[in-house]
């Protein structure tokens, strides 16, 4: 039955009209993989050398043991941000004489093939070959390959489990990412404990005690049972929310209607944002990374790098824009062919985007202004980056969203949900961060920082003044793809 | 009001719509037959700009659809759910609809008041999002939020597909109601004996072409049921005397 599970997967991913897409996003995302997993496994083999110059005092497997658990740590944040839920239409399956146990059993095996459980191996397996073998006999290290694998298995359905969760709430995201930071925070800040003494304390018995190895495969054992269960509960899902009869309010933005035709389109889309789970994620994100701002202004070291003030100002005015507008016109997929046909010309629907765009920027840019208390140019900069977003980013935004033809459909449940999240979003994101410093850059370089902000906020401005044109030249995009963009998103 | 010239669209190599020339006059009310895939949908789509054709066009009131937005003020269709925003609820979509018409709420809700049966209590006011709505209903706010805007063109497909037998009969009403007022409407659909009561021409498709094009007269329910009954023919001798039952 698994075989003929894996065998369905591969066909909708062949089959599926986005392949190509996906296939070239897949192509350029294995290489930089690789490229990693190639610093990986030199940083393995190096271990012994790296440790020697880190903590030339102690000894190798002293120090060793030291890192293995700061290793974890960093892992799950990094499992947290960038690894993928392995999805499985269940739907048709359901309702077939296949054992639930199957199907859920397929769901959560599944979830190991990920490349995060590979790096453990490659970072850690030759150093214990290399030196442990030597140092402690076979015994030691048998023990922690099993602790490693049980460690590794854990953060696996940790992540996914969160990452579950929180496609059903985005807070359940937000929380764990700041319970975690505050952990690691608390040794490296606060220094209220020590995750490295921990570590030693561990991992230094572990070489007397092989036994105590069995510790980290029962929890690794446990969370994958944690996770099989909460599966087969919620193979449900979809039936149980839809249940909720709750009185939907018709709502109306008075601040909008002036706008006509335009106004109404953004009342359309900030209902869409509020009433759907994965928009609203996207926006409760945006809110969040408004602290984004104090990793960089409470660091003494870094308070006087202004090309940081530049970046931070940006992701914090302009992250909605990137985490929204990534995805768009995806998110209105399931109706834009009613829109194409309904009385709204294209100028009109593109003036709404702008309008909810500014809107959402200035709002950001206002929650910002507080870090006035790190200086008046903090401000400068920020407004300028507002600009910057509102005149830029917003065209990159809009002139790829003209290449996006992949439907996003908003009614289906988030729980085995997450179509084009992950590292893919995150490359795309970092392509927009780099144009304010090509021009930013090479002025402050040549020690004129002050020049450099006026050259970005003149790129903003400019690029503000000129919409008339950028709507024209959208628009006109627009037309030469649009036979393509709607095929795209009615093919579901 | 309609000509279609020329129009050709094939997927794969197959020949999906292929009219070499139709025109359709202001008021005519049409009725489009076929079986699945006969490609009632795409000429629908295609009519409506969603698709490009593989040659040739449409010319809604002499102007191609392609290029041109203006065929949007006078053009009212629902096709399928595809067209209705489905995380608001039906009141905020017929205001939405509405707005673009320069109706105001007042408006709408006067205009709505007067679908109160066709709407059998189920749309308005339920405190539901359009998406909670089963399908029959959400073709119920489709086919309203067409005739909110007041349309000249008016383009169902496959409307009687999902509703109750009631809200059938009413919406049979309400079609021949706006081809009194002299509206164009474009129905599409599988049951033969609502098409031929509401429609006073009949376009057959199949496999891509126009087959059959004839005005309704007593005969044509007959003549269709004999086309779709291929090899059965008790069955078509036995329905043969339908229609006059039917009047």
């Amino acid at each position: 039955m698994i075989i003929t599970f894996i065998k369905h997967e591969f066909k909708a991913f062949w089959r599926s009209k986005n392949a190509g897409k996906t296939l070239a996003v897949r192509i350029i995302m294995s290489l930089l993989i690789l490229l990693l997993l190639l610093y990986v496994v030199a940083a393995g083999f190096l271990m012994d050398l790296i440790l020697k110059k880190v903590y030339p005092h102690d000894s190798l497997i002293f120090s060793f043991c030291g890192i293995v658990l700061i290793y974890f740590v960093g892992e799950l944040f990094s499992r947290l941000q960038l690894q993928e839920l392995p999805t499985l239409r269940v739907q048709p399956y359901l309702q077939l004489p296949i054992k639930r146990n199957t199907i859920v059993g397929y769901l959560a095996l599944t979830a190991l093939f990920s490349i995060f459980n590979l790096w453990p191996f490659l970072l850690f397996w030759p150093f214990l070959f290399k030196v442990v073998l030597h140092d402690a006999g076979s015994r030691a290290v048998i023990s922690f390959m099993v602790s490693f694998i049980g460690l590794s298995i854990f953060n696996n359905y940790l992540a996914l489990y969160i990452k579950r969760k929180a496609n059903l709430n985005g807070w359940v995201f937000l929380i764990a990412t700041a319970v975690l930071v505050l952990f690691i925070l608390g040794d490296w800040s606060w220094h209220i404990y020590s995750i490295r003494n921990v570590s030693y304390l561990f991992f230094g018995n572990l070489i007397k005690h092989p036994l105590l190895a069995l510790i980290p495969l029962a929890l690794g054992a446990l969370m994958y049972y944690v996770n099989f269960l909460y599966l087969k509960r919620n193979l449900y899902l979809e039936e149980l929310s839809t249940k909720k009869h709750e009185y939907k309010s018709s709502t109306e933005f008075p601040i909008l209607a002036g706008f006509g035709a335009t106004g109404s389109l953004v009342a359309n889309e900030v209902k869409l944002i509020l009433r759907n789970k994965r928009p609203r994620s996207a926006l409760t994100i945006s809110l969040l990374f408004l602290f984004y701002g104090l990793i960089f202004y409470t660091n003494p070291g870094l308070k006087t790098n202004e090309a940081l003030k530049v970046f931070a100002g940006m992701f914090m005015t302009g992250f909605f824009i990137i985490s929204y507008g990534q995805f768009m016109f995806s998110w209105q997929a399931s109706h834009f062919d009613g829109l194409m046909v309904s009385k709204v010309s294209f100028a009109d629907f593109l003036r709404g985007k702008y309008l909810l765009f500014t809107a959402t920027s200035t709002v950001a840019f206002i929650l910002t202004t507080p870090y006035v208390y790190y200086g008046w140019r903090v401000l400068l900069v920020h407004f300028i980056m507002y600009l910057w977003n509102l005149g830029i980013t917003v065209n990159i935004v809009l002139y790829f969203a003209n290449r996006n033809a992949k439907r996003i459909d908003l009614s289906k449940g988030a729980s085995f949900n997450w179509e084009g999240v992950g590292a893919t979003q995150l490359i795309l994101s970092l392509l927009l961060f780099i144009p304010p410093f090509i021009i930013y850059l090479p002025f402050k370089l040549l020690g004129h920082p002050d020049l450099a902000l006026a050259a970005v906020a003149a790129c903003g401005v400019a690029g503000i003044l000129t919409r008339g044109l950028w709507i024209k030249f959208l628009e006109a995009d627009f037309y030469k793809r649009k036979f393509a963009i709607l095929d795209g998103f009615r093919n579901k | 009001m309609i000509q279609v010239k020329d129009l050709k669209k094939v997927y794969g190599g197959v020949i999906v719509v292929n009219i070499p020339g139709l025109a359709i006059r202001k008021g005519e009310s049409i009725g489009l037959v076929g079986n699945n895939g006969a490609g009632k949908t795409t000429l629908f789509r295609m009519i409506l700009d969603l698709i490009r054709p593989d040659s040739g066009g449409v010319l809604l009131k002499d102007e191609p659809v392609a290029g041109h937005e203006n065929w949007k003020n006078y053009t009212a269709a629902y096709l399928d759910e595809g067209f209705l925003i489905d995380y608001l609820t039906p009141e905020e979509y017929f205001y939405f609809i509405g707005g673009l018409h320069q109706l105001n709420h007042a408006q709408a809700d006067d205009f709505l008041a007067g679908y109160a049966d066709f709407f059998n209590g189920e749309i308005l006011k339920r405190g539901k999002y359009i998406r909670d709505l089963s399908k029959g209903n959400q073709t119920k706010v489709g086919i309203a939020s067409c005739l909110l805007q007041n349309p000249e063109l008016l383009m169902l497909d496959e409307p009687f597909a999902n509703i109750d037998p009631t809200t059938q009969f009413r919406l049979k009403n309400i079609i021949k109601e706006q081809h009194k007022k002299g509206v164009t409407t474009i129905v599409s659909s599988h049951d033969l004996n609502h098409v031929t009561d509401v429609c006073n021409r009949i376009l057959l498709m199949e496999k891509g072409k126009i087959i059959k094009d004839m005005a309704t007269s007593s005969s044509t329910l007959a003549e269709l049921k004999q086309y779709f009954a291929i090899g059965d023919t008790p069955f078509i001798k036995a329905l043969q005397i339908d229609p006059e039952e039917n009047h």
